[in-house]
């Protein structure tokens, strides 16, 4: 193997490792309820996935517009199939299978 | 609110999405990896040692270019710096069952959709155990070296025949982080939300992806954070 390459790896793992672990690992007790860090803490889960979420899709739409009825498919089937039981899992599933056969069909 | 917290094998179960999301990706990347002038081992120990999907595809452009070390590792350290909110945030939903004696361990594995997997779950009214997180962390990092060794030891072409499966499972992480987000959807999370989508546009439209994630998980949080101001004064 090839030690630059792998001096490479082990700075970005432990960097990796260290962002993951050591806020949870150093924390000092909870954040203050009503306190601004309870509220930023608070907010960060929901602001993630909503960034993730949009990161994840926007390829497809920028800086060239793709075949968009594949993801608008996926999405909407996603939704449905999330309301009924509230199971990630089934949604998950089901958005991903609406999107490959949308695929299959439109293009 | 589930009376007994959630266990290892609850966590597996959990990870199912993910490890469909993640299997081909990290299949891609062993494929890319070995296009790339690696070895099937050197590929295989750039996931198990990095972890980070973008950051590993970023690796092998900077490996190739001859980017001096230091400068391509600098870059790929500072791709994953927004992980230092997860933990906190996790910490914070899961208020009095947030153990974290073995957090030196199964936080190794706190990526963007094993975060959102657990916090989603908590947010629910699961109640957080260390177990559920080495479940949930374990299978989705086995699914991404495997992933990768399959894909480096494959090599390309493999699902160039099924192009509707690789589309669908190309599209897995994102219906995953969209059914999270319906999981966790409240009115009182509107606005970061919100401010989440819009940064995250602005930022990748007007700088990068990685200044656009950055941007969305940052703008969000503060947002979330000041409208709980305004509804505490109101």
């Amino acid at each position: 193997m090839n030690p630059d390459l792998i001096l490479m790896a082990v700075l970005a793992g432990l960097a990796n490792w260290g962002f993951r672990a050591l806020p949870i690992l150093l924390m000092r007790g909870e954040a203050k309820p009503g306190g601004l860090m309870a509220g930023f803490l608070a907010s960060t889960g929901p602001a993630a996935i909503a960034t993730l979420f949009v990161a994840s899709v926007l390829p497809g739409l920028w800086p060239e517009g793709r075949n968009l009825v594949p993801l608008t498919v996926g999405v909407l089937i996603t939704v449905l199939a999330f309301l009924p039981r509230r199971s990630v899992v089934v949604a998950t599933l089901a958005g991903s299978c609406g999107y490959g056969i949308a695929f299959a069909l439109t293009t | 609110m589930n009376d007994k917290p959630a266990s290892f094998r609850g966590g597996l179960l959990a990870a199912l999405p993910i490890v469909m999301g993640y299997f081909p990706i990290a299949f891609s990347f062993g494929v890319a990896a070995t296009r790339g002038g690696l070895s099937q081992p050197e590929a295989v120990m750039l996931s198990l040692v990095i972890y980070a999907g973008a950051s590993q595809f970023l690796a092998l452009t900077l490996f190739a270019s001859g980017a001096p070390i230091l400068v391509a590792a600098f870059t790929l350290i500072a791709m994953n710096v927004r992980h230092v909110l997860y933990g906190p945030a996790l910490m914070k939903e899961a208020g009095r069952d947030g153990a974290r004696r073995y957090a030196w361990a199964w936080a190794w594995g706190l990526t963007d959709e094993v975060f959102g997997q657990a916090l989603g779950a908590v947010a629910r009214g699961q109640r957080f155990s260390e177990s559920y997180m080495f479940g949930l962390g374990l299978a989705a990092y086995a699914a991404w070296v495997l992933g990768t060794a399959v894909g480096a030891y494959a090599g390309g072409g493999a699902l160039d025949g099924w192009p509707a499966v690789s589309a669908g499972l190309d599209f897995m992480l994102s219906a995953l982080f969209l059914a999270l987000l319906l999981s966790i959807f409240s009115r009182l999370a509107l606005p970061a939300i919100l401010a989440a989508v819009v940064a995250t546009v602005i930022g990748t439209l007007f700088w990068s992806g990685t200044a656009g994630i950055l941007a969305g998980m940052i703008c969000g949080a503060v947002a979330g954070m000041a409208a709980g101001l305004l509804r505490g004064r109101g």
